[in-house]
């Protein structure tokens, strides 16, 4: 019998452990040149990785995930049918599935930053901590890891860290709103949404239909583990500065508009308790900022329908609608800053690379990560509005259109570009630590 | 919508061809042997169903234009024919799981072949994406999805209640009704 209590000790931390603030992390990529050493890293990185409950112990401050793209696992001698076994869209990769997700023009793999998209891409880690000499000593155990083996590259390094700011580079207090998993032992943040079921996330245990996941084959690998996405996505920071600018007629004006295409105001206070004006205390305050609902404000004009973060989250607004299950939808997501923050008030554009790498952890990459990105942010059937996407993050391309509700007259917000470029991103597979001595011990 | 939005979805997560925001849904079931009176008896009682009467306009998917149950063949085969906003094929799990349409088709979907009942989601699944089939031909006469129709409707609605005002001519001589204006004389 399956148990359906999480076996959080087999499971790598990093999937269901809150991302500190402030933090500070480091993204490597590496290629197996040769299997041998390829079962090295991964027997190496068994002893790396976190997992277990959240620890408040600042000793252990820096967090290890591993994961592997389907070339990863290929070039670990995965057998074929356990490689069949795997998600179809994990199987394809992300930069195969870039016409489905919106990846297209500047965003489209021939455009992406090498090696992100090619097949060279076979090891994912990423180390996360709450400050830089724990995020130094974890990278130095991940570089010893892979350093001294001769057949195992490092291809790709991203570092991020928490903006002065504490806010993402479009101004907004970000990592609000992540659901909580049942077992995971993190509290919810918002107490009228039900903790997921673990299996939402973890594969192995029941999800939120009540029965298992498709699980890659044999057990032992696909137990415990959990789907990863991670995706580079440059933020186009002076041209949404200027793009509010040209819309507004003062500065309050600019930061309402920010605020209605997120849904939140810069504090990270949402437009559903505080719709008129922000109020940081609601925004700092965690056990009240995520704490509601939308079903009294159905026709949006608080929170509009269009807006980022009720696209990704529509909560209880489409109740109603009697075909959408929004629980089926819900994900993992952890946002982390890259680059810079352009100086306040800039409006032209410095050319410095900076946003977001976006990070997925779930059961369903269907389901879960590619729904939202095709039907809720790159779409607007859902809401009745075909011809407008996300204006934050959706593609749109110069001729974007954003409803705003209002008394007595709606706003209409006209040829939104697009502020946000993929620079690139992989799908990947982040096994227990058992599949990991799993891996590690192939002898195929 | 304009003609060059219909497009023939070849992705393989978009099966069905699609016209504007809308797509064709067809799914065609073999009936249980002995068992075409029993499913007409269901598709009766769907019919008293509230939101399924004549007149009701109020189906419990609020995403579908319309949809029809059609028995043929001597009653031995059945076919559902409907149009969905969006990718029906993303919302596959959502129908499969949730809302109160499952247990209403229960009772009709029993009637036919290889279908195991609630609630394995593989299975039906299987079941339901098996008996799909891509229309050869699709076309629509109108834009929309029915989230906008409702909307044009409760529009003109209230469109005519300013045109039974009789001050209504008066109001919409100021040039930025002239489009309003436009549509009033008929």
């Amino acid at each position: 019998m399956e148990s359906n209590s999480l076996e959080l000790d087999d499971i790598q931390s990093g999937a269901l452990h809150e991302r500190p603030t402030p933090y500070v992390g480091t993204y490597l990529l590496l290629r197996i040149d040769d299997r041998a050493a390829g079962r090295e890293l991964v027997r190496r990185l068994h002893g790396l990785v976190d997992s277990g409950k959240t620890s408040q112990d600042p000793a252990h401050g820096a967090w290890i995930t591993a994961a592997f793209t389907y070339q990863g696992l290929e070039a670990l001698g995965v057998p074929q049918d356990s490689l069949d076994s795997f998600a179809p869209e994990f199987r394809q990769g992300m930069a195969a599935r870039a016409a489905e997700l919106g990846d297209v023009g500047q965003s489209s793999p021939p455009n992406w930053e090498k090696p992100l998209g090619t097949p060279d891409v076979h090891v994912a880690l990423g180390v996360l901590s709450s400050d830089q000499a724990r995020l130094d000593a974890a990278a130095e155990r991940a570089r010893r890891a892979h350093r001294e083996l001769t057949g195992v590259e490092l291809i790709w390094r991203q570092d991020c860290y928490q903006l002065p700011t504490g806010r993402t580079s479009f101004g907004f207090k970000d990592g609000i709103g992540q659901p909580s998993v049942e077992g995971s032992g993190l509290p919810p943040s918002n107490p009228k949404e039900k903790p997921l079921k673990a299996g939402a996330i973890v594969l192995g245990y029941p999800d939120e239909t009540g029965e298992l996941p498709p699980m890659p084959s044999p057990d032992v690998l696909g137990r415990n583990g959990t789907y990863v996405v991670f995706r580079k996505l440059h933020t186009k920071v002076a041209a949404y500065r200027r793009y509010l600018r040209d819309k507004a007629a003062s500065r309050e004006e600019e930061a309402l508009l920010g605020a209605k295409m997120v849904g939140r105001w810069q504090s990270g206070a949402p437009l559903a308790l505080a719709p008129d004006a922000d109020d940081p205390k609601l925004g700092a305050d965690p056990q009240r900022n995520n704490d509601f609902l939308y079903g009294d404000d159905l026709r949006g004009l608080k929170c509009p329908a269009g807006a980022h973060s009720r696209r990704a989250n529509p909560r209880d607004a489409l109740d109603g609608d009697g075909s959408v299950d929004v629980r089926l939808h819900r994900m993992i997501r952890r946002g982390t800053s890259y680059g810079p923050m352009l100086p306040d008030g800039e409006l032209e554009d410095d050319g410095v690379d900076r946003g977001i790498v976006f990070v997925f952890a779930g059961a369903h990459l269907k389901r879960q990560f590619e729904f939202v990105k095709t039907q809720w942010l790159n779409d607007g059937i859902f809401v009745g509005a075909p011809l407008e996407k996300d204006p934050l993050v959706g593609t749109n391309d110069g001729s974007g259109r954003f409803t705003i509700p209002e008394v007595p007259i709606r706003r209409r917000l006209q040829d939104l570009p697009p502020f946000v470029v993929t620079r690139g991103g992989e799908y990947c597979f982040a096994p227990g630590l058992r599949a990991l001595r799993w891996l590690a011990e192939l002898d195929t | 919508m304009s003609e060059d939005q219909s497009a023939v979805a070849t992705e393989a997560s978009r099966p069905g061809l699609s016209a504007g925001p809308t797509s064709e849904f067809s799914l065609f079931f073999h009936v249980k042997p002995g068992e075409g009176e029993s499913i007409r008896a269901a598709l009766r009682d769907l019919q008293e169903t509230p939101g399924y009467r004549p007149g009701d306009y109020g189906m419990a998917i609020a995403s579908i234009h319309e949809a029809r149950f059609v028995l043929f063949d001597d009653d031995t085969r059945l076919a559902f024919v409907t149009s969905f906003d969006g990718s029906w094929d993303a919302y596959m799990d959502d129908f499969l799981t949730s809302g109160p349409t499952l247990a209403l088709f229960d009772a009709i979907f029993s009637h036919t072949e290889g279908y195991d009942g609630l609630p394995d989601l593989a299975a039906l699944q299987a079941f339901v994406l098996g008996a799909q089939q891509t229309a050869a031909a699709y076309a629509r006469n109108y834009g929309g999805t029915v989230k906008e129709i409702r909307k044009a409707q409760r529009v003109n609605d209230a469109f005519q209640q300013v045109l039974d005002d009789p001050d209504a001519a008066d109001a919409l001589q100021h040039p930025a009704l002239k489009p309003l204006l436009d549509e009033a004389a008929d």
